[in-house]
């Protein structure tokens, strides 16, 4: 078969004009997000990754964390105070601030919210409702607001900016049978942030557009040049996500991307990598009511048998801060004393013969959980395979899903003996981490999958959580972080380097681990 | 004709009952709770317990199955525990979405499958014939994820020919939505601005859906042409000098088809599941792609009112390739 010169000249114009087609792709005046969309849009219904970064731009807070090291700065609140006795919480509230319909935001709106979130009791409420009543929450004037807790709670002021403000004249025409307006609010936004949502372009975790509210009370006086529109376009597999980033479909990556698309964007011409140290934690469960974990030799053979070196520095190339004790290595309260587990099998060894003295079942499979479809858990479950082999121990990995395993932790008997996971900060506070994880009151929930218990530090945990001031607070955390360390109850991994792929275009992103430096209104599009 | 289908409707019944009543327990008894999953991290066990019995998750599961199995007859699949809209709505919005690219793929599978196959069997044991050989094995081995990927970088990424993801570019006002498919659409409205980058969307997801069906369709529609081809009728048709390209095309394809659109049949519901994966890479927004996240999210009503729609795909295109059966071969017609 021939082609002749015309046919010829057609197909190139034709691959020509899908060329220039392509191309006016990258011209848009729009940033488009890569990221994952929270699976409502209710910022009191959902607490994770996707909703932080969804509601930092669309709502706002008393007070909001930014840069990193994260720093509470006075948002909707201009100043606050506290009584003595920590019970009391006064929050002052800026003046003119307006919702996205116009009407002004006041203290009762503050309090509708809430009460709203503490009504509808799911994940963003939790850390609230054990100090704090729907009740307790009141408005004393116009601008101030006023929370009463039951107890003294020493983290409530870093929690304050998970509460975000929603707008009753929005949500109360829209509540059914006391849903508190949840079914609503799940496709739509009632917010007063810097940017506001465009309800047409919401297909649930497909896509959604926002875009920019002129009369935020933040002026825009930092960026002359703030995006006009936002696009989330989440996409679901790496490859994808990183070759729309790559020819500019996409603008940002997520914050977990694994090594090889790492380099692969590094040596990209028009994307970069932002490396962003943060508080999230590489943690190995081990289920501590489970033999052989029911024996401290067993778990601190375990601890001794996985290459943390390796792993850091090969398998994840130096995107880690090797993390040995229960909370981050960069907040307060953490040991700085404390050396933890290192690699060493000879040790591992020892106390594998030890545990099998002690009658542990050693040699017994061991399960451990990967999360798919995160490839880095599945990687750390192989590098510790192999090494376990080497000293006899027959680790079978078992790939489930976060949603299967946080389901089964609520019970020691379904918990999986072993499982991988991070545990990411939603508010800046030891208790995020350590006091969630290691004291007994909080069995039954995934964040405390190991299932450890000792009285002491249960009472270390309890009075720094009835403190309100950091400086007694912090070697409160420090001893409980010491007595854990030595009961070796999980094997703790890494403080995470966040690897997010920027493209060039993109100037002012500025980082906080608290939203992975998805707060939009700093940055600008270059031409 | 009537009888048959009502027969085979009633029929159909029982299947899906049982299909459904089968998934509920297969979901239900794993360890996944939803209700932990709802509550989030740093919820209490209370808090978890309170949304347990909230959502009813803590009634007898048989208890559970009749009171959902009662919502399905009145044709409510209840909502999504996160998104709390109604599952039937988000199934309608993006069902339109998967029935555009599984019919796309299957277009493609069929408009090349059979005249692959039809020359594979004519050039019987000759170079054709182990060309197309090789490419059929190799349609049916490749990994659909690894050769969308090569898709990807050749026609997206180093040619810049067609988008990388998506079904419509950025900026694309699609027409009004009648149908739920884009193309249908945009051609009832007249918008070729909007058909032409529907399209350019729709290529490399449909062709890459379509590789394992394109390669299947060959094999089979070869093996009944081979066959065929030693029938009698052929041998006298082509001892009398029948024209030669007639007599193929026409005769020996239409009696070595049966084979090859059961395929045809069974396929299409096969594509709808092979579509997960093909929507996945490519963002599609279909029913595969909220099915992943039904999973991931232990969201169960879509996981469940999801393998409902897929069997009750699969039954009616049993159905229908039983007409064409049917209409093929007068003999099966007299069964109908």
């Amino acid at each position: 078969m021939s082609i002749s010169r015309r046919e010829f000249g057609v197909l190139g114009a034709a691959a020509l004009a899908f060329r220039a087609r392509h191309a006016n792709a990258g011209e848009r005046d729009v940033f488009v997000f890569g990221q994952d969309l929270p699976a409502n849009l209710d910022p009191h219904q959902i607490l994770d990754l996707g909703m932080t970064g969804y509601a930092l731009n669309t709502y706002d807070n008393l007070y909001r964390y930014e840069d990193n090291p994260p720093k509470m700065q006075p948002w909707l609140a201009i100043s606050h105070t506290s009584s003595p006795d920590g019970l009391v919480w006064d929050f002052k509230l800026r003046q003119g601030v307006k919702f996205h319909d116009g009407s002004e935001l006041a203290a009762d709106d503050v309090v509708y919210s809430v009460q709203r979130l503490l009504g509808i009791g799911r994940a963003p409420a939790a850390p609230f409702l054990p100090t704090l009543k729907p009740e307790s929450v009141n408005a004393p004037d116009r601008y101030t607001v006023r929370f009463t807790l039951d107890r003294p709670y020493g983290p409530f002021f870093g929690m304050i900016p998970m509460v975000f403000i929603v707008n009753p004249r929005a949500v109360k025409p829209h509540e059914e049978a006391g849903d508190w307006g949840a079914r609503w609010l799940a496709s739509n936004e009632a917010g007063s942030g810097a940017y506001r949502l465009i309800p047409s372009s919401y297909l649930p975790l497909e896509h959604a557009d926002v875009e920019k509210y002129d009369d935020h009370f933040y002026s825009w006086r930092e960026n002359s040049q703030a995006i006009k529109k936002v696009e989330w376009r989440p996409t679901k597999v790496t490859s994808t996500r990183v070759l729309a980033l790559l020819n500019g479909t996409i603008d940002m990556t997520d914050s977990f991307l694994p090594v090889d698309q790492v380099e692969r964007i590094d040596k990209a011409p028009n994307a970069h990598v932002a490396k962003n140290v943060t508080m999230r934690l590489l943690v190995i469960r081990m289920n501590n009511t489970k033999p052989p974990f029911d024996n401290i030799n067993a778990r601190k053979c375990f601890a001794h048998a996985f290459n943390y070196t390796g792993f850091i520095e090969e398998i994840v190339k130096g995107n880690a801060l090797r993390n040995p004790a229960p909370l981050p290595n960069n907040i307060w309260g953490y040991p700085k004393d404390v050396a933890g587990y290192d690699f060493d099998l000879a040790k591992a060894k020892e106390y594998f013969q030890k545990a099998v003295a002690e009658g542990a079942p050693m040699r017994r499979p061991i399960e451990l959980h990967v999360q798919q479809p995160l490839e880095q858990t599945i990687q750390a479950g192989q590098l510790f395979q192999s090494d376990l082999a080497w000293i006899g121990i027959n680790l079978k990995m078992v790939n489930d899903t976060f949603a299967n395993m946080t389901s089964a932790s609520a019970k020691a008997e379904t918990t999986p003996e072993m499982w991988i996971h991070w545990v990411s900060t939603y508010y800046v506070d030891p208790d995020n981490w350590i006091g969630q994880m290691y004291d007994s009151r909080f069995h039954g929930t995934w964040k405390a999958s190991c299932w450890y218990t000792n009285p002491s530090v249960d009472e270390l945990l309890r009075k720094a959580r009835s403190m309100v001031d950091q400086e007694d607070r912090a070697p409160l955390y420090e001893q409980a972080a010491r007595l854990i360390v030595a009961d070796s109850p999980d094997i703790w991994i890494y403080n995470m380097i966040e690897v997010c792929g920027i493209s060039n275009r993109v100037q002012g992103f500025r980082h906080c681990p608290v939203g992975s430096g998805g707060e939009v209104r700093w940055m600008r599009l270059s031409a | 004709m009537l009888p048959f289908l009502l027969r085979r409707a009633l029929h159909a019944v029982p299947t899906l009952f049982g299909l459904l009543i089968v998934t509920f327990l297969l979901i239900r008894i794993v360890p996944a709770d939803p209700a932990a999953a709802l509550a989030g991290d740093n919820a209490t066990p209370q808090q978890i317990e309170n949304i347990r019995h909230q959502y009813g998750f803590d009634r007898p599961i048989l208890e559970q199955l009749v009171l959902y199995l009662g919502q399905v007859l009145r044709f409510n699949f209840g909502e999504s525990q996160y998104s709390h809209r109604p599952v039937g709505m988000d199934i309608r919005q993006r069902l339109p979405a998967t029935l555009e690219l599984t019919a796309a793929a299957l277009l493609i599978a069929t408009g090349l499958g059979i005249p692959l196959g039809v020359i594979a069997g004519v050039y019987h044991n000759r170079w054709p014939d182990f060309l197309l050989r090789v490419i059929s094995i190799t349609g049916v081995a490749v990994a659909a994820f690894w050769f969308a990927i090569m898709l990807q970088l050749l026609f997206a990424m180093q040619l810049e020919w067609l988008p990388l993801r998506g079904r419509l570019g950025d900026g694309i006002v699609p027409s009004p939505d009648l149908t739920g498919s884009l193309i249908l659409d945009s051609l009832l409205a007249g918008r070729w601005d909007v058909l032409w980058d529907a399209l350019r969307h729709l290529v490399l997801p449909a062709v890459t859906l379509s590789l394992g069906g394109l390669a299947t369709i060959t094999r089979f529609t070869r093996a009944g042409v081979i066959e065929t081809m030693q029938k009698d009728f052929v041998l006298y048709e082509r001892a009398v000098g029948y024209p030669r390209r007639r007599l193929i095309w026409i005769y020996v394809l239409r009696n070595s088809v049966t084979a090859a659109v059961t395929q045809i049949g069974l396929l299409f519901g096969a594509l709808i599941a092979g579509a997960v994966v093909v929507e996945a890479i490519f963002d599609w927004p279909g029913i595969g792609n909220y099915a992943v996240l039904a999973i991931l999210t232990a969201d169960y009503k879509v996981m469940l009112a999801v393998t409902l729609l897929i069997g009750v795909i699969y039954t009616v295109v049993n159905i229908l390739t039983d007409l064409v059966h049917g209409l093929l071969d007068p003999r099966l017609r007299e069964q109908l």
